[in-house]
């Protein structure tokens, strides 16, 4: 609760930067107040409680605090990492208090309790992005990438209201306690309106999460953002989107899982598919990036599909968002310094292994990382879904799922080979920014890191 | 009259002409003319608020739907050129595929509409949590929080807004 | 507000805009009916400060009419939450002016940075 008490503070007082002219001050503000919201937030997993203030609204409990964490941590990578990019601008200020408030709406999602908090937790996270997809005001792809992203999420945001109405209709309760209670009581009582509710509650969701066949704007809004705000939307956001989707399919409908598991599935795999063999064909990176943040979309659903009641549940897509997130705030940290000159096919890394070998490491296991290649946190994020997926009756999802990643190598190692086999036009080497050199390095050993003690996170969190 | 109650009656003519003006409003080739028929849309629907017992919305609806968001659809009505030789025509295979989704989502609609005579329905709460009074009493109680949050979203539409539609001394 | 609140209370409002109503359409087409028609190419012309027209009249026009716009709206919404506090202050007490005094508060910082933008200013 502190934490997002102190982020949504950040952000008017980002505004208030503004009004009171101390913008040179916002951005080490900035990430002091990140920091002591994360600081916040740990702090209240060890004492163990949340002040319990709106407690019917909204609650921090433990795994509200592990996602709020994880997208903290990921929040401060992401601003060191922007930065460059904001500080020279005009609407440094705009940008940064737009940030922060769709932050709020991401740990909002984390917490929610209530249908009221969801809805206003994912307007909250929408809005601020599509006026941030379209920041490039000259930029026709940037136009295109808000406009599109604007339409489609209103459209999800009419389905996710016409769903609530009709579980609120069916159940009498906002709820999700008491929602889920409802269920129990009436079994398979349950008015046929209801599915209909969940159904489209889950449409809504996936929109959000861009899995197919609702994945159509993704492409389009990841290729014309800004780089950094598209490696916000893969990260922070997504983290936010799934942590939501856990709260409402586990806590209130999963009851009656039966009813929406086999769209699930069939979402999984028609995301699996399209995903990876859109991306093999793409010739823009961000482009083939989004393709991929689909197929990895459709891997986080997986956990949510075998819908265990369990900590193994948790942990996978605890561990999957946090390898997943630290993964793309490198990767778009560096597409980002090697596409400043507005080329963003894979032709611009050609030679980087020469340009900028530091930059081209990290690169690699970034995509290593991405691609689930073991020793790298990727191969075991996808590792700990499938042993939740083990147990049930989808092992023809384990396998289909095992059969596109290893068409998700292939593009993913076309940035590899272009970076170390192809020649450059040019040899002049790519400079990069020193803090974005610290976040590259740091978010590169992280992911190794992970990836050499994978019980890590299961062993941290203990729920 | 006729068996029916005057409710039912109000009812009835309330839903015709709000979906006799939707119509409208898809129908009309003149994208002011579209507009002022959603006004009117709107002004049906905020009658079946009054119905409902839920006066707050209803006048909510007039005052925020029918009188500020119109203004904005007219005013973005003006700021783009929708003159008739501008209009991106449509090709045959488009407008045959939206018949056919437009037609499937029908379909589906008629399908799930068709067991919804047993839909079980019951009321819950209080009938009369539509006045401002009993509303108010519940907004600032149990639902204070997203009421507070609100004006988070608020700002960020404000800020937003301002990002977007004012050009700054320093941009080109 | 009593419990006996039903649709049919309403009957003297409806009265009302069926009288009003009834009033404007009677009173258009009476005037249309009873007057003079003389029907020329120049009268029925539409015109601006007798300069001829020229061009369509649909031309797009400048943002900032918007921008004044979307910001109205805001302020709107803002206003709209007032009216269930208003109707309950002596129920909410000093919790509620807290309650609502914050909200306002966090909107002010809103209305002042739109000011400190130049969001309403005319000139660039």
């Amino acid at each position: 609760m502190k934490g997002l008490l102190i982020v949504s503070g950040l952000g008017i007082l980002a505004m208030m930067a503004e009004i009171f002219k101390f913008k040179k001050l916002l951005f080490p503000l900035v990430l002091l107040g990140i920091l002591g919201a994360y600081v916040a937030n740990f702090m209240e997993w060890n004492s163990g409680f949340s002040i319990a203030v709106f407690d019917n609204m909204i609650a921090f409990d433990k795994v509200a605090l592990a996602f709020s964490g994880v997208i903290l941590a990921t929040a401060f990578f992401w601003f060191i990492m922007a930065n460059d990019y904001f500080e020279d601008m005009p609407t440094v200020v705009d940008h940064f208090s737009l940030v922060l408030f769709a932050l709020t709406g991401a740990l909002m999602l984390t917490a929610f309790k209530n249908m009221t908090t969801l809805f206003l937790g994912i307007e909250i996270m929408s809005i601020p992005l599509y006026v941030l997809a379209a920041s490039k005001k000259k930029d026709v792809k940037s136009n295109e990438a808000g406009f599109k992203y604007l339409i489609m999420g209103s459209f999800a945001s009419g389905f996710l209201l016409f769903g609530i109405a009709l579980v609120y209709g069916a159940t009498g309760s906002f709820d999700l306690m008491e929602i889920r209670a409802k269920i129990s009581e009436m079994g398979s009582g349950m008015p046929s309106f209801f599915y209909a509710g969940i159904i489209m509650m889950l449409i809504a969701m996936l929109f959000k999460v861009s899995a197919a066949p609702f994945h159509f704007w993704a492409p389009d809004v990841y290729q014309g953002s800004p780089t950094v705000i598209t490696a916000l939307m893969s990260t922070v956001v997504k983290t936010a989107a799934f942590a939501a989707i856990l709260r409402l399919f586990m806590i209130a409908f999963g009851g009656v899982s039966e009813s929406w598991s086999m769209v699930l599935a069939s979402v999984i795999a028609l995301s699996l598919v399209i995903a990876n063999f859109s991306a093999a064909v793409q010739t823009n990176v961000k482009r083939t990036l989004a393709f991929s943040s689909i197929s990895h979309a459709a891997f986080m659903l997986m956990v949510v599909l075998a819908n265990l009641r369990s900590n193994a549940t948790l942990d996978a897509l605890l561990y999957y968002s946090l390898a997943y997130s630290i993964g793309s705030i490198a990767a778009f940290g560096i597409i980002y310094n090697v596409t400043k000159n507005g080329d963003e096919t894979f032709d611009s890394f050609n030679g980087l292994g020469k340009r900028n070998p530091l930059m081209a490491a990290c690169m690699v296991v970034a995509m290593l990382s991405l691609a689930g290649i073991p020793i790298t946190a990727g191969f075991f994020a996808k590792y700990f879904v499938f042993t939740t997926m083990i147990g049930t009756g989808y092992k023809w999802l384990l396998i289909l799922a095992i059969l596109t990643s290893a068409v998700g190598v292939y593009y993913y190692f076309k940035v590899i080979i272009a970076m170390y086999f192809k020649q450059a036009t040019t040899e002049e080497p790519v400079t990069i920014e020193l803090s974005q050199k610290v976040v590259m390095i740091l978010t590169t050993l992280f992911t190794l890191a992970l990836g050499a003690v994978p019980g890590f996170v299961a062993e941290m969190f203990k729920f | 009259m006729l068996g029916y109650t005057i409710t039912q009656w109000l009812f009835g003519i309330l839903s015709f002409l709000a979906i006799m003006f939707g119509l409208m409003v898809v129908f009309s080739r003149n994208p002011v003319n579209s507009v002022l028929y959603l006004v009117m849309t709107f002004f049906c629907i905020a009658g079946h608020y009054l119905l409902l017992n839920a006066q707050f919305l209803a006048i909510v609806h007039i005052v925020v739907y029918a009188g500020a968001i119109m203004v904005l659809f007219l005013f973005v009505i003006m700021l783009m050129n929708l003159n008739e030789d501008t209009e991106p025509q449509r090709t045959w295979l488009s407008k045959i595929i939206a018949a056919v989704a437009g037609g499937l989502m029908l379909f589906v609609m008629v399908g799930s509409l068709k067991g919804a005579g047993d839909m079980g329905l019951q009321q819950y709460g209080n009938a009369q949590i539509g006045f401002v009074k009993n509303l108010g009493a519940v907004l600032f109680k149990d639902f204070l929080f997203p009421f507070e949050i609100a004006s988070v979203l608020l700002l960020a539409a404000m800020v937003g807004a301002i990002m977007i539609g004012k050009k700054e001394a320093g941009e080109s | 507000m009593g419990s006996t609140n039903t649709p049919t209370d309403y009957l003297p409002i409806v009265l009302m805009f069926i009288v009003a109503l009834g009033f404007v359409v009677t009173t258009m087409v009476a005037s249309h009916m009873l007057g003079p028609k003389r029907k020329t190419k120049i009268k029925l012309d539409s015109f601006e400060c007798g300069i001829e027209s020229h061009g369509n009249a649909r031309l797009p026009f400048s943002i900032k009419y918007f921008l004044v716009a979307i910001l109205f709206v805001l302020f709107d919404v803002e206003v709209i939450f007032m009216y269930p506090w208003a109707v309950n202050y002596k129920e909410l007490g000093i919790v509620g002016v807290i309650e609502v005094f914050s909200f306002i508060a966090l909107l002010l910082v809103g209305f002042y940075y739109m000011l400190a933008k130049k969001a309403v200013q005319w000139e660039d």
